[in-house]
């Protein structure tokens, strides 16, 4: 009688021959193979008592408490789209709001003579419309900070993973043009000059491999203090928070 | 599913961060004993459990309600793990366990037949962890997947990139391998005990 090898018995006990009934026939016939089969069979019992390490009762707390911030900045990623995507259609409302009261002025001298001072439907609209930027440009600016710091924070000597951060620096590159243009437009020079400060190192996050060797990160890490960059965020950022208050405060940063 | 799984996943996909709180508070432990098993690290068990339910998150919007969300997070975490091995380069070799060690702690166990049973129980415990470290990543894995998540050996061959006998074979290597090393111990416990 020919006996199973040792392959087909393993296969025999996790069901994964090709005829069972064959094997199953043989062992019970053949006091070798089950003596075998046996000795297999209770290896594997063995490896079963393999320790799993405890975990503490509260671990599924202790897990959500590390994952939080970084579930924050997926977060933020996703709804950062949406924002993004407002952000360019109040860009868009601002500019054409701007645009259609300037050609009225210009074709309709006695509208900007009875506009002037302006009047009160005009400036209630015209706060809620800076009030609604500056909402978005904190929020930018926050999201901002938040990634300086990761970079600032971290320790350079073993290089610095940027494989998370890619996607939203990109988005935020994407909205930090929008907003540079706007305040430049609108002759806002601080906000302006932050934001150019800012772009390319939103641009070198989202352009990096995902993983920086300490050289790269010790350099991004010295831009960032050389211009002093962080400062700067945190001030316009407080500035402009300062205006999402009702009444715009002449004298701040506007856009 | 559990029922309460159902909701709990719908309310996390429509953006409810304390859904998906929960969600974690009742995975984490079965999301860790799959890393470890997996990756035989304390620590590294801990990186993958955090791993999974990040690209968990990500991958929300993917998950078919009719799905069952553990498994699907069983599946996560078998790729993180495996992604993490790889990162490791751990797949293609031997797991680092200390062969004098391992050799010292077989000599000990069969010198002392009084000895208490639970000290031979912890004993033999630490055997297995010593017998596993010897496998090599891809062989761990494999058995990982088979004996003790009971997947397929199809899906075990997609999971490691191999053609499904390949993911036999390196499960009977990984059966044989242990056998090598457990087999005098399994004769000498049930003397023993």
């Amino acid at each position: 009688m020919q006996h199973l090898t040792e392959q087909e018995l393993v296969l025999h006990h996790y069901h994964d021959e090709d005829s069972p009934a064959a094997v199953a026939q043989h062992l019970a016939a053949c006091d070798v193979c089950r003596a075998e089969y046996n000795s297999i069979q209770r290896v594997l019992a063995l490896v079963d008592e393999i320790p799993i390490p405890q975990r503490a009762d509260n671990y599924g707390d202790q897990v959500w408490t590390r994952l939080r911030w970084r579930l924050g900045s997926a977060g933020r990623r996703r709804n950062w789209r949406t924002t993004l995507a407002a952000a360019a259609v109040l860009a868009v409302a601002f500019f054409a709001g701007e645009w259609w009261h300037a050609h009225n002025v210009a074709t309709h001298p006695s509208v900007m003579a009875s506009a002037s001072p302006a009047g009160p439907a005009e400036a209630t609209q015209a706060a809620a419309q800076n009030r609604i930027l500056f909402v978005v440009v904190t929020d930018h600016l926050d999201s901002s900070e938040r990634m300086l710091l990761q970079v600032v924070n971290s320790d350079s000597k073993g290089g610095l993973d940027l494989t998370s951060e890619r996607g939203r620096a990109e988005e935020l590159v994407a909205s930090n043009r929008i907003y540079r243009q706007t305040a430049e437009q609108h002759g806002d020079d601080r906000l302006a000059s932050v934001l150019s400060d800012l772009e390319p190192v939103l641009l070198e996050i989202a352009h990096s491999e995902g993983r920086l060797s300490p050289d790269e990160a010790a350099a991004l890490q010295k831009r960032i203090d050389a211009k002093g960059l962080l400062f700067k965020v945190r001030v316009v950022s407080a500035q402009t928070s300062g205006h999402e208050a009702p009444a715009a405060r002449k004298g701040m940063t506007s856009l | 599913m559990q029922t309460t799984d159902v909701a709990t996943v719908s309310r996390a996909r429509a953006g409810d961060s304390d859904a998906f709180r929960l969600l974690v508070e009742q995975h984490s432990r079965l999301v860790f004993r799959v890393a470890y098993r997996m990756t035989g690290n304390e620590h590294d068990a801990d990186d993958v459990v955090q791993e999974t339910f990040l690209r968990a998150f990500k991958q929300l919007g993917r998950f078919e309600e009719r799905a069952n969300f553990g498994t699907w997070l069983h599946r996560i975490a078998v790729n993180c793990a495996l992604d993490l091995l790889r990162s490791r380069g751990r797949l293609d070799r031997h797991y680092g366990g200390d062969p004098e060690e391992a050799e010292m702690m077989g000599a000990i166990s069969s010198s002392d037949p009084q000895q208490d049973r639970l000290l031979l129980s912890a004993e033999l415990r630490s055997h297995v962890t010593a017998a596993m470290e010897k496998l090599s990543g891809n062989e761990r894995t494999a058995f990982v997947l088979r004996h003790f998540e009971g997947m397929p050996v199809e899906e075990i061959g997609k999971t490691l990139g191999i053609q499904v006998n390949a993911a036999k074979h390196t499960i009977f290597r990984a059966v044989r391998k242990l056998r090598e090393s457990l087999e005098p111990f399994v004769r000498s416990s049930t003397c023993n005990i």
